[in-house]
């Protein structure tokens, strides 16, 4: 069973109810056409659903979770059309496995309501610096970035993000 | 009176059938050429048809009108004024709806090795010739078009179907068949069929696909099961295409007056009646169904229509002939559980044909569970809902009842509280308070006859309800179905004794001094027909005379139909038959 609670953010982000994709006839037509599985073995879209219904933990090293590109070959295929897609947007959204990219996006349609690309780049990069990714950049940059307020990321988060957070941040 | 069909199907010439045999004139209209509907188009079938047509083809209250199509209906006194296009004018006192149902066309998957499953048919009929060279592996895919979004009700004859298929196939060739499905909704004595078609190698996999890839030499498809994702190739797919209300019955509606309800099927005010007075619905036009219950409300629909309204859908003050068996009572007893799992499975193919029963009853019993606010789960090897059943099957569904699709291969296994499902690479365990199984249920139905009954259902005798001499079979007793039926099949059954006639027969006799009373016949007869009656019997030859009562056959010649099962069986050849059958 869905526990409403832990699982608000999926119903949240995508706008459903939990009847939309408990509808599911268990089927697995949606894992004989998924793509994920020529980057991964044995990917069930179907199993990803089940996990949510009875109330599992989703792990972050989930192939869906890593690989899915929303191509919704699996929503046409499905006979009851469920939006897996989204489904696994709003779970990666909840393990806080977004890109960088990503966040300023969404942020950027929250304040104009469109995509303001200065904005978006500005904090990408500010975000790149904050996150730990200036080993990567030229030189002069971490020395700039090093004077910029920032937290020190761990490498393995072991609060909340392992479940689905039900109080993770995101439109509103 | 006049009496006109719309439909020259099966359930349309079953209804013309009962309303000619009242010395009725009939008028069917087809829309094709020839009628025959769908039955007409599954090779095997058609022979039947033919026959079945053939004993009222030349009956001259009869009028055939094909490539009919209706412009113009109207009230008209008590009755209808028809127009047709080809500018015909018909009167008719009562309107049969038999319009049946339109196949889905599956052109999105459709391809030279992607069939469907008509159009696999004419692969396999043995008139079209030799079979193609390469018919080595086979992939059936069932629900297709059916139980989804845009038309949610199971079209509950595709699986029967392609039950049908795979042996027509095996009638053939022998190539390795391939079933993969997501329920095998199957009737009566099916699930024997299915039971020997696993034995004889035939390959069920629990588990869909619609990875179709298809070039010159065969199919690849994939699927997923037992955790993994499998690759195959298939010399041919075949798809059970669903079966959908015919388009033409929205026109027929506008013209007639009487109302659809959302599926596009028609809307049944009473059994078999629609809610304009004088139009009566029979087959495909109420819902997905297979020939014989096709046959069984076109025999239902004839009777309403030469009989009016006025005849009642009960058993109960009708003609004795009807043999009815009610329900056993299903008593769920949830106690003060919190969490409920229902196991629906069973390995005892004599209990599959309960599995329709059941699966309804689990749901019913699953959503009021879960509306008094419990967590219910559903463990199911096989769920049979067919046609609308499958309605509240995805209610229960979307109020959250979670479904647990079992596959062929994974074990149950129930410890106390705990109930665990195990194969390789998936483990789930329930902690349930209160667990329901399938096979709790057995002992309702081990103390009745009916699984003696259900074998004894003729397969090739074309009899909906008339299964032994002057006994129909209502209720259920014919198969385990749902409310609905019920007024229908005591319509049909009617309908069908209108049609009886007295039939050729021979009666066996007993030779009752040399009869033992080893009760062999009695065992061997299929309807009941030999009773065991104690007789004074001189015991000692010599010595004196004692006499006591023994046991002797006796044939009851009201349920008697003279098929010679009894003298085969008997060891000394006591029963026989005195005259020899007469030439065909």
């Amino acid at each position: 069973m869905i526990k409403e609670k832990d699982h608000e953010i999926v119903f949240k982000y995508t706008g459903y109810r939990r009847e939309d994709f408990s509808v599911c006839l268990g089927c697995k037509i949606c894992a004989s056409v998924c793509t994920v599985n020529d980057l991964a073995q044995n990917v069930n879209p179907q199993e990803l659903l089940m996990k949510l219904f009875v109330g599992e933990k989703i792990e972050d090293d989930h192939p869906l979770v890593r690989y899915c590109t929303s191509c919704y070959r699996c929503t046409t295929a499905c006979p009851w059309q469920i939006r897996i897609p989204e489904v696994v947007r709003a779970v990666k959204e909840s393990l806080g496995m977004e890109s960088r990219f990503e966040k300023a996006f969404k942020k950027s349609l929250n304040i104009w309501g469109r995509v303001y690309e200065p904005f978006v780049v500005a904090m990408t990069a500010l975000d790149l610096l904050k996150g730990g990714y200036i080993k990567y950049m030229p030189k002069w940059m971490g020395y700039a970035g090093f004077h910029l307020p920032h937290k020190v990321k761990r490498i393995k988060p072991t609060s909340a993000p392992k479940g689905l957070n039900p109080s993770g941040e995101g439109r509103s | 009176m006049n009496i006109l069909i719309i439909g020259g199907g099966i359930s349309g010439i079953s209804a013309a059938k009962v309303a000619l045999g009242e010395k009725q004139d009939v008028t069917i209209l087809e829309s094709t050429p020839e009628p025959g509907g769908l039955m007409a188009r599954i090779a095997n079938c058609r022979v039947g048809f033919k026959t079945f047509f053939d004993e009222i083809r030349d009956n001259k209250h009869l009028t055939v009108i094909s490539d009919a199509k209706i412009v113009k209906a109207a009230k008209k006194d008590n009755g209808f004024a028809i127009t047709l296009s080809d500018g015909r004018t018909l009167t008719a006192d009562k309107v049969i709806i038999a319009a049946g149902l339109a196949p889905y066309d599956p052109v999105e998957y459709k391809g030279k090795r992607v069939l469907t499953s008509l159009e696999y048919d004419a692969v396999i009929d043995q008139r079209q010739g030799e079979l193609p060279p390469d018919f080595n592996k086979i992939g059936f895919f069932l629900c297709v078009g059916s139980r989804s979004k845009d038309y949610p009700l199971c079209s509950s004859v595709c699986c029967s179907y392609t039950l049908r298929e795979v042996k027509w196939t095996l009638q053939r060739a022998k190539p390795e068949i391939t079933v993969f499905y997501n329920d095998l909704r199957f009737f009566g004595q099916e699930f024997y069929m299915e039971k020997a078609f696993r034995n004889t190698g035939v390959r069920f996999v629990r588990a869909n696909s619609r990875y179709f890839e298809e070039d010159e030499e065969g199919v690849t498809v994939r699927y997923y099961a037992g955790g993994q994702l499998k690759e195959e190739r298939f010399n041919y797919a075949v798809l059970a295409i669903g079966l959908r209300p015919n388009p033409q019955l929205a026109e027929l509606s506008r013209m007639f007056g009487f109302s659809l309800n959302e599926y596009g099927f028609v809307n049944e005010k009473s059994p078999l009646q629609t809610d304009v007075e004088g139009v009566y619905v029979s087959g495909g036009a109420l819902e997905p169904m297979n020939i014989k219950d096709s046959i069984l409300t076109g025999f239902g629909a004839g009777l309403l229509s030469v009989k009016g309204p006025e005849v009642p859908a009960k058993a109960e003050g009708q003609d004795e002939r009807l043999y009815r068996e009610d329900e056993p009572e299903f008593v769920l007893s949830d106690g003060d559980a919190t969490t409920c799992l229902f196991y629906l499975g069973t390995e005892d193919p004599g209990n599959g044909i309960f599995y329709e029963f059941v699966s309804s009853k689990f749901i019913e019993a699953a959503r009021n569970l879960k509306k008094a606010g419990k967590a219910v789960y559903v463990l199911t090897r096989n769920m049979v809902t067919p046609s609308y059943g499958e309605v509240a099957y995805e209610e229960a569904r979307r109020e959250g009842v979670v479904f647990v699709h079992l596959e062929e291969d994974e074990a149950v296994a129930f410890d106390g509280n705990q109930v665990r499902i195990a194969r390789e690479g998936r483990e789930l365990t329930f902690n349930a308070d209160k667990v329901i199984r399938f096979d709790d249920y057995a002992e309702l139905f081990k103390d009745r006859e009916y699984l003696s009954l259900y074998r004894s259902e003729p397969q090739i005798r074309w009899s909906p309800t008339k299964w032994g001499r002057k006994k129909y079979h209502i209720g259920f007793i014919r198969h385990p179905r749902e409310k609905r039926w019920e007024g229908r099949e005591v319509l049909g059954a009617l309908g069908e004794i209108l049609l009886d006639k007295e039939e050729e027969r021979i009666l066996p006799e007993v030779n009752e001094e040399r009869c033992s009373g080893c009760g062999s016949c009695k065992d061997a007869c299929p309807h009941s027909a030999i009773e065991m009656l104690i007789r004074e019997k001189q015991l000692a030859i010599f010595g004196p005379v004692t006499s006591s009562g023994v046991p002797i056959a006796h044939v009851k010649e009201d349920t008697c139909v003279g098929c010679g099962l009894c003298a085969s069986t008997c060891p000394s050849d006591v029963i026989a038959f005195s005259e020899k059958p007469p030439a065909p």
